[in-house]
């Protein structure tokens, strides 16, 4: 599902080059549950997001999504695979502020010019937050707006989940719900999911664990 | 979309409010400035166009909208009254006018001099709202004819005596002047009003759209500002019936040379307008400007917009929308702002008609359809155009970046 080759990242800063991912190689398979872990400013968002075309690696010889090399594609084809096969929950949730629990849920499905209907209220039952969907999320408590980031990620049912570090700023109570809401979501739509985290609570929950040191991945 | 578009307005309603009250007010501007230019010209035109005679002679190369004194020679009533054809005579009437420039009403009047029996030549089939077109003007119009013809050289104004001075110095105005008149009151019948250094009465309110909102009798204004010699600032001149208007008009010019413009009165308004060009020149700048201004506001905003919402833009980025999508969100919140503009600007263009007309009724603002939808479209095409750049600075930014924003 997910096979990238030899990927190197830096970034440039007034001119100074950092060098953070030094010829990283990851095969994930379809339905796998990926925790990756490592310390602070290792280059796990980085990889995530090269991973998610969100940005371009420096250089790479393969960066391969669902059956795609996204190497060399238009901005738009990598769009249009971000919309229809990834999903992302990350640390700081991520939500719009202007809008509901309810339309931020719904957004995926009306940016693919799908019905959002009954789906959407479905979803925020699941993740038990029906009663909520009418409000911004700025009323919300934040493990309630990290459960709304969830269903919003998981409604158009993505083929990948990314995940960086979606219980980072939540107590373990708040932890232990989205934990277990994501497991769920694994068993019954088998979708494959990358987590990071720094959470030792989070690493039995999936299925392989990687380490990212020196820019470079060790099992 | 929408509802993104809209979820954003809506949470910032000053800032959204405010580019709209910015939209609307330029396009008031360019609305009522339009209005006011065209009105006004269109009603001194109209009213031109109202006398009852086909041609219209002017002093060649005399600017219509400033032209007053009186370049015509006594001669020149014969001298049109002989051009002819082979019918005979083409003017069946010669209706001397001359202008003056008066202030009444606390504004600017063109002073109609006619000849008090020509007065119906004028109204047409309007009707007099209160006293008469002239009493006593017409036998003093009478008696100053009897005086030239054997004055033998003398100033006439030394001929008359006070009395006989008063009979002449008769006003007729139009009824919205009237309803205008003088420190807050409205003329009335009797009501003495100085002009030209003498004491007038009105004795008669016409109906309004009639040449002059101010008459009086020519030979008065003669008498006062060229001693009573019979010269005229211009001519109307009454066809024989039959004559092709524009063909009469060339047999004039041909005859009577290159010192006089024979035109159509009907074409008095177009002529107006030509001549306005460059006065019209100025008001399109000026309202260009406004717009260019009140538009650089929808971009400012829309601009803003993109700088405090670039993690939210990330977030969309995220979840798919395209560079394409971003555009189109901008472009849709700056079409919404500017239709609120829009719907705005052409409310105050209204309370403004209505403001002027209830204050100021001596101008004419006209709001036709025409300038209506035309401010509508410059609305819309500004909002969007305001919402490229912004738009564009919102698609360009890499998801990853943009999502690392504070
Ligand atoms: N946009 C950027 N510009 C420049 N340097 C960056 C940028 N993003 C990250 N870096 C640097 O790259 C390195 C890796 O950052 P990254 O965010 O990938 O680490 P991380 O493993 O996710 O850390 P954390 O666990 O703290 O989230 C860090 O040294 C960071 O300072
Ligand atoms: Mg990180």
């Amino acid at each position: 599902m997910i096979s990238v080759r030899n990927v190197q990242h830096n970034y440039r800063h007034n001119g100074v080059v950092e060098s953070v991912l030094h010829g990283v190689n990851l095969a994930v398979a379809e339905g796998e549950f990926v925790v990756l872990m490592g310390p602070s400013g290792c280059g796990k968002t980085t990889l995530l997001n090269i991973l998610g075309l969100m940005m371009s690696p420096t250089s790479a010889d393969s960066v391969a999504l669902a059956g795609t090399e996204t190497l060399g594609l238009s901005d738009s084809a990598r769009t249009r695979l971000r919309r229809e096969t990834l999903g992302f929950v990350f640390q700081r949730f991520n939500l719009l502020p202007t809008m509901s629990v309810r339309s931020n849920v719904a957004l995926p499905l009306r940016i693919r010019g799908q019905h959002a209907d009954g789906a959407v209220d479905k979803m925020l039952d699941r993740v038990g937050l029906l009663p909520q969907a009418g409000k911004k999320p700025g009323r919300l408590s934040i493990g309630q707006q990290q459960r709304v980031a969830l269903a919003r990620a998981l409604i158009g049912r993505p083929a990948v989940l990314f995940a960086d570090e979606p219980t980072g700023n939540l107590d373990s109570a708040s932890a232990g719900a989205v934990l277990s809401l994501l497991r769920e979501f694994h068993r019954d739509w088998g979708q494959t999911i990358l987590l990071i985290t720094h959470n030792e609570h989070l690493v039995g929950a999936g299925d392989r664990v990687l380490t990212m040191r020196d820019g470079r991945l060790h099992d | 979309m929408l509802a993104l578009a809209w979820a954003n307005l809506t949470h910032h309603k000053l800032r959204t409010t405010l580019s709209a009250l910015a939209v609307g007010l330029g396009l008031a501007l360019f609305l009522v400035s339009n209005g006011l230019a065209t009105g006004s010209i269109g009603e001194v035109a109209d009213r031109m166009e109202s006398v009852q005679a086909e041609l219209l002679v002017l002093p060649a190369q005399e600017n219509m909208v400033f032209s007053g004194g009186a370049v015509f020679t006594p001669g020149w009533t014969d001298h049109l009254a002989s051009v002819a054809d082979e019918q005979g005579p083409l003017a069946t009437d010669v209706i001397p006018a001359y202008w003056s420039q008066i202030t009444m009403g606390g504004q600017q009047q063109r002073l109609f001099g006619i000849d008090p029996e020509q007065m119906p030549l004028f109204l047409g089939d309007r009707g007099m709202v209160a006293g008469h077109a002239f009493e006593q003007a017409t036998a003093f119009s009478q008696r100053i004819r009897e005086l030239r013809a054997t004055a033998d050289g003398q100033p006439l104004d030394t001929l008359l005596d006070d009395d006989e001075w008063s009979a002449g110095l008769e006003l007729v105005i139009d009824d919205r002047l009237r309803r205008v008149g003088q420190d807050g009151h409205p003329y009335e019948i009797g009501d003495v009003v100085r002009v030209l250094g003498r004491e007038f009465r009105i004795v008669g309110v016409v109906e309004s759209g009639v040449a002059g909102r101010v008459f009086a009798p020519i030979e008065t204004l003669r008498l006062i500002n060229d001693g009573g010699r019979q010269r005229s600032t211009m001519f109307f001149i009454k066809l024989r019936p039959g004559l092709d208007h524009l063909v009469a008009a060339r047999l004039f010019t041909e005859q009577l040379g290159s010192t006089v413009q024979v035109q159509p009165t009907s074409d008095y308004g177009r002529r107006l307008q030509q001549e306005l060009g460059k006065v019209f020149m100025y008001v399109n700048v000026t309202n260009t400007l406004a717009l260019i201004v009140c538009f650089l506001f929808i971009l400012l905003t829309m601009y803003t917009f993109v700088l405090e919402r670039t993690r939210e833009i990330g977030i969309l980025k995220s979840l798919g929308v395209t560079r394409r999508g971003l555009i189109g969100l901008s472009m849709l919140e700056a079409l919404l702002i500017s239709s609120a503009g829009a719907v705005i600007g052409i409310a105050l263009s209204f309370v403004a008609q209505a403001i002027i007309a209830m204050r100021l009724p001596l101008l004419t603002v006209e709001l036709p359809p025409q300038h209506l939808a035309t401010a509508v479209a410059i609305g819309l095409v500004g909002g969007i155009g305001s919402a490229l750049y912004p738009g564009w600075r919102a698609a360009r930014l890499e998801p990853a970046v943009a999502l690392g924003y504070e």
